[in-house]
């Protein structure tokens, strides 16, 4: 058994190596399966996420059908377009091979809080009566699960060329002493692993684009008020990271698509290709 | 498809990550596989005072500051390293001299690597935390350096290669690198060495291929000063591995069967796991208490102890049938069987010497004898030890184990005998015997090898000449691990500013006013033992108009100067209580606050926490509230000046009529916790006398209680129990209670048998009513003493009372059995026990007086502080009587040996023991103690009585009273000194 998160003051490192204000490494594709409209793949540490985006399809939210989402902006009216998100946690996800039940109210709430995130995002009510299905599929977990689902598919939408007004990226802020431990001088983490996430208090963090205005605020644990603003400012701050980021795969795919001639010639882009 | 796969190549942050994969095993014994990423960076500083590159690059928190620098920038040298050197020790160093490192003479500037302390913690947790421990005080300089985190250091493993293997590379590499790195960045001339401690051969010949600087801790050891001392303190490494060749034939003891078959094997059923417990007056009978049966299961003889030691959890496995046995009924003290053991010549002698086999004889012919009414008893056999729970012991050195020719600084072997009898001798490796014989020593057990009859061990430090004050109040709170060096200066930096002179804030405008009540014209008084210091409560009683009574207990307000989480709020919950001596006083808290600040002295106004109930004439509660108040007690009685007060009728004025309603109300109080089924125990309580100048015991008298006594006592009860319902009501899974278990009826069964055949009485322990009456009825009108007896007896047969988180338990097991109390609580003590100061907590934040602190509400921490302060409670009670018998044994020392009554209370085949009550002590008087020499004796189990015939003629039966001569007594040979007692007559 290595140290646990108790060892931070030591020598102000992190279970795996890491400062309080760093990421994992976080590695994106988009477009990476062809056939759908749109598809992301995301890592963030060991955590592993794919995303399909079909959609936007004709044909509102189904009445009284088996909706797998939320609704979202569906739910608020009719003629917007519906967000509907199914996510499905692999068995071999996590260390222990687990068979999800098919209502697992965790995944429902995940499913819920992404499509209600999307939706404020989305131009929705350029596509009435429709549906935009985002399928997302968790490969492997190690911590910050929402966070890494709500970027891939972020990165799929774009993919699949749906109109929205800014990036949602997400982020995992924590601190580094247990609730119990009451310690004043803790410090805030960004980005925490299962084994953070496991022992000290944390909340889940997505930001709309470059702006401080927040999409997403997910906390589960028990936390002092006062450790509060620190640890979401880290998480702010981390959320602008990661929008570089997806912002950097985007734009290089991008690139890419240009000089593969996938786009007709002529078409206009607004984009310097150096 | 676009392809998922990324090359490495491609990644720029490649060469950065690492990932650590391991193998684990659950508690249900599911093999997990985790896989952890690891970041490898190159900003993890050496943290050398020298270095000139690494604080540029050195972590910053998030607050913007920096960590300090720990190694010194002119660390000691020794004579192999003239310009200085910092140490690097492997695991092994640590878990083997964990004292050594701990020295103030030496070990400073020692560098702790990453992947050392993850072994250590894997291996043993308490050293780890003491490890800890030293990283944080400031003037060790232990440095932790995150080897498996930089880049530099990062050992992979190799195809092929085993864990240990791995780690000793990373620790090669760790001292490599540092050596490298303070040669190229150091701003002096001289670059201190890194020196590697090592005790694996194999680790110190490859370290030295590479050209490291490397030694074994005995090397290293031998280089200080004052070397000589701390060498003994090294375990023998080298010994241990000449044994190890031995052929598998010559093993005393049986192999300890793996851990995993011993985990399937509880799982099935067919072995059981518990904590081992050594017989108090028998060295070679154990017993264990298995969750699968009834009663504890006996484990007799070497062999089937097969190297447990009391408390360990061990697993057994049960005997066949043929082996059960009874328990035996013979005294066997391992002293004087082992008394002529060589402690050099191990390897010649079997497992049981030639004594103990002859004990062991005497023992089948006396079953065989029996009729076999008394069905023998199931036994068991030790296969394994799930987790060992060595402390360090306290003890001296036999002398008869010393060889007279010992001389100069020749290693020696000795037996060391622990003070606590149910530990084993441990051999002892020294070099210092001559200036350690006749001193009580600290030492600590290293092993317990298959083939060596007794523990090996290593010395700790020399507490001082034995038998006196300094050195035996020392041992004995070592021996029950009180925690008794001052307090820090981080704890004394809690208190307040003022000192002494802190006084309750004049203007009720204060914030210390805010929701405090003004009860400062109240008449109350605190009722305490002479000479208390520290006073937790007071009380007052006064007539209202309704011809009701207002009764106030009124509590200490210690929470109020102690916060939650801070330096002493941690500091006490690690102590957990006073500790009471007979010359001396360890306090859970600073004096400042015990003794003046919190305590409720009279004349001066003092911050409470008030229970105020009111109360029909009668005794019945018609309402209760609790506040926090500001008093001002009148008067500090002790228990005989408030009795004289209420006795003498000339005294009218209202603070005596409120002591006289008060004692009023506690009578009717305690009736009715009679009726309910309270007990009323007994043990036996002396106080010692001492001289006042030179504090020499002179006199033992036993305890008088008065009405006065159980006054205070009733009123106590009657607020924790309100206060229990109050914080249970406001937090039902985290309030702190207390309970009281009923005992299971098995423990009943022999005091139960005994009073039936020896005194035609009949124990009824159905509830505690049924015992609380059939205790009643046990009156020998021509010895009013048996009642006492009685009860302390069946005060033995109880279960302990413990703390509890009211979250852990079902409602209807929170009854304290004792009491006869639905619920209870400790409130009324919080200078002097945790548990109040954390109920005192809890009832401020159920009446809304402050927020709620997440500590009190944390039931994994109350979880956690419940166990210490049930374990610091029982060690207190066991120092406070150890305290006590060894000033009986000095006031006896001086005077001539005295006739005493006494009391036979339990029989062996081959001796009795008696009860002296007025010095509160019991003896063992063995046959051979009789007459010279022994007579012959026969037993009669069944009736509990011991006849001798032959030299000398006696009768001796159970509960008889019996006159023995008391006298303190030194063993020459084992240099023991013991209360000693002659039977006179019976």
């Amino acid at each position: 058994m290595p140290l646990d998160t108790s060892a931070y003051s030591l020598a102000l490192l992190r279970v795996d190596g890491r400062r309080w204000n760093e990421l994992r490494r976080l590695h994106a594709q988009i477009r990476t399966q062809a056939a759908a409209d749109g598809s992301s793949y995301l890592e963030m540490g060991h955590t592993k996420v794919m995303c399909v985006v079909t959609g936007p399809n004709e044909g509102g939210p189904k009445r009284g059908g088996a909706t797998t989402g939320g609704g979202g902006g569906g739910a608020r009216e009719s003629r917007d377009a519906e967000v509907a998100v199914s996510v499905v946690v692999a068995g071999f996800s996590s260390v222990d091979r687990k068979r999800s039940g098919r209502n697992d109210k965790r995944i429902l709430e995940l499913q819920s809080t992404i499509s209600s995130a999307l939706a404020a995002s989305l131009h929705t009510h350029l596509f009435p009566h429709s549906t935009i299905t985002i399928s997302l599929h968790v490969l492997s977990q190690d911590g910050s699960l929402l966070a890494a689902l709500i970027n891939a598919a972020t990165l799929a939408c774009i993919d699949a060329g749906i109109p929205m007004t800014d990036y949602i990226a997400a982020c995992t802020a924590g601190s580094t002493s247990t609730y119990a431990a009451n310690d004043e001088s803790a410090d805030p983490l960004l980005d925490l692993n299962h084994q953070e996430e496991q022992e000290l208090p944390s909340l889940t963090v997505a930001t709309l684009g470059d702006s401080d205005r927040i999409a997403v605020l997910v906390c589960e644990s028990r936390v002092q008020i006062s450790r509060l603003e620190g640890m979401l400012a880290v998480g702010v701050d981390g959320c602008k990271q990661v929008r570089e980021i997806l912002d950097k795969v985007v734009r290089e795919r991008g690139k890419r698509m240009i000089i593969e001639g996938a786009l007709e010639k002529g078409t206009r882009v607004g984009m310097d290709l150096d | 498809m676009a392809s998922l796969k990324r090359t490495a190549g491609a990644d720029p942050f490649a060469q950065n990550i690492s990932s650590k994969v391991y193998v684990r095993s659950t508690k249900s014994g599911k093999v997990q596989k985790i896989v952890r990423e690891v970041y490898l960076r190159q900003d993890i500083p050496c943290s050398s005072n020298l270095c000139q590159a690494c604080l540029k690059s050195a972590p910053r928190n998030a607050a913007g500051e920096l960590t300090p620098f720990v190694l010194s920038d002119k660390p000691a040298g020794t004579k192999t390293f003239p310009q200085g050197h910092y140490l690097v020790p492997d695991t092994n160093a640590f878990l083997t001299a964990m004292d050594l490192f701990e020295q103030s003479s030496a070990f400073y500037d020692v560098v702790v690597l990453q992947i050392v302390l993850e072994e250590v913690r894997n291996r043993s947790l308490p050293l780890y935390n003491r490890l800890v421990g030293l990283t944080k005080s400031e003037d060790k300089r232990f440095y932790v350096f995150f080897n498996e985190f930089r880049l530099e250091t990062y050992v992979p493993r190799e195809e092929g290669e085993t864990v240990n293997d791995r780690n000793d590379r990373a620790v090669r590499k760790a001292v490599k690198w540092y050596g490298e790195h303070l040669a190229k960045t150091s701003r002096a001339k001289t670059v201190p060495a890194v020196v590697m401690l090592s005790n694996d051969k194999d680790n110190l010949r490859k370290a030295k291929t590479e050209g490291l600087n490397a030694c074994s801790l005995a090397e290293y050891v031998g280089q200080l000063k004052d070397g000589d001392k701390l060498l003994d303190m090294i375990p023998d490494a080298q010994d241990r591995d000449v044994t190890r060749d031995r052929k598998p034939g010559e093993h005393l003891y049986p192999e300890y069967q793996s851990l995993s078959k011993m985990m399937t094997g509880v799982k099935a059923g067919v072995l059981h796991q518990g904590i081992f417990n050594v017989s108090p007056y028998n060295y070679l009978e154990g017993s264990i208490r298995v969750p699968a049966f009834p009663k504890a299961l006996l484990i007799l003889g070497r062999e089937n102890i097969n190297r447990a030691i009391d408390g360990d959890v061990v697993v057994v496995e049960v005997l066949p049938k043929d082996h059960w046995k009874e328990p035996s009924s013979k005294v066997i003290e391992e002293d004087t069987i082992t008394k002529n053991e060589n402690p050099d010549t191990e390897d010649a002698g079997d497992l049981v010497s030639e004594k103990e086999r002859k004990a062991l004889q005497e023992e089948v012919r006396r079953t065989q004898n029996k009729a076999s009414e008394t069905l023998p008893q199931p036994t068991a056999r030790v296969i394994g030890v799930i987790k060992r729970n060595w402390r360090q012991y306290v003890g001296h050195i036999d002398q008869s184990s010393v060889s007279s020719a010992s001389q100069g600084r020749k290693q020696d072997t000795v037996f060391l005998i622990p003070m606590d009898k149910k530990i084993p001798k441990i051999r002892l490796r020294t070099r210092q015997v001559a200036e350690l014989l006749g001193k009580r020593l600290l030492v600590a057990i290293d092993a317990w090898d298959r083939d060596s009859r007794h523990p090996v061990g290593h010395l700790v430090r020399s507490l001082g000449e034995l038998e006196t004050k300094a050195a035996e109040t020392e041992a004995l709170l070592l021996e029950w691990d009180v925690q008794y060096r001052p307090f820090p200066k981080t704890v004394l930096d809690c208190l307040p500013k003022e000192g002494h002179d802190w006084k309750v804030p004049a203007s009720t405008e204060d914030p210390g006013w805010t929701d405090r009540e003004d009860l400062r014209g109240l008449l109350i008084c605190s009722i305490d033992p002479i000479g208390c210091q520290d006073i937790d409560d007071a009380l007052h009683a006064r007539p209202l108009p309704n011809g009701n009574f207002e009764v106030g207990v009124h509590i200490a307000d210690v929470s109020h100067f102690v916060k939650p989480n801070n330096a002493m709020d941690n500091e006490a919950s690690i102590r957990g209580t006073t500790v009471y001596l007979v010359d001396k006083r360890i306090d859970m808290l600073p004096m400042l606050l015990g003794t003046d600040l919190c305590s409720l002295k009279p004349y001066v106004e003092r911050y409470a926490f008030s229970v105020i109930w009111e109360m029909s004439p009668s005794g019945d509660i018609v309402s209760s509230r609790f506040t926090k108040s500001v008093i001002k007690s009148r008067e500090a009685f002790s228990y005989e000046e408030a009795q004289l007060r209420i006795d003498d009728v000339s005294q009218q004025d209202d603070l005596t009529q409120g002591i006289r309603t008060l004692l009023a109300l506690s009578k009717k109080l305690r009736q009715k916790r009679m009726d309910a089924g309270a007990l009323s125990l007994s043990s036996p309580e002396v106080k010692i006398q001492m001289e006042s100048e030179t504090s020499d015991p002179i006199d033992v008298k036993t305890k008088q209680l008065l009405d006065t006594n159980s006054l205070v006592e009733e009123f106590m009860l009657l607020a924790n129990i309100s206060v229990a319902g109050r914080i249970y009501q406001a937090f039902p899974q985290t309030a702190i209670l207390r309970r009281h278990a009923a005992p299971p009826k098995t423990n009943f069964e022999e005091l139960a048998n005994q009073l039936k055949t020896k005194r035609n009485f009949d124990l009824n322990v159905e509830s505690s009513r049924a015992l609380a009456d059939s205790l009643d009825a046990c009156v020998d009108p021509k010895e009013p003493f048996f009642n006492t007896l009685v009860r302390i007896m069946a005060t033995r047969c109880m279960m302990s009372a413990e703390y509890f988180c009211s979250g852990t338990q079902a409602e209807p097991e929170f009854r304290h059995y004792g009491l006869a109390s639905e619920i209870y609580t400790h409130f009324t003590s919080p200078i002097r026990r945790y548990a109040d100061l954390v109920a005192h907590r809890q009832l401020a934040a159920a009446i809304g007086y402050e927020a709620v602190d997440p500590s009190v509400r944390s039931r994994g921490r109350l979880e956690a502080v419940c166990k210490n302060i049930n374990v610091r409670h029982r060690n207190a009670q066991m120092a406070g009587r150890a305290s006590i018998a060894y000033y009986v044994g000095q006031a006896l020392r001086d005077r001539p040996a005295a006739e005493e009554d006494a009391f036979v209370i339990k029989i062996f085949s081959n001796g009795f023991v008696v009860l002296v009550p007025r010095f509160g002590i019991e003896g063992l008087i063995r046959l051979r103690d009789l007459a010279e020499p022994e007579p012959a004796a026969e037993f009669d189990a069944e009736n509990y009585v011991l006849s001798t015939s032959g030299s000398r003629t006696e009768r001796v039966e159970l509960f008889q009273k019996v006159v023995v001569k008391v006298s303190d007594q030194k063993d020459e040979i084992t240099g023991k000194r013991g209360v000693k007692m002659e039977l006179v007559r019976a």
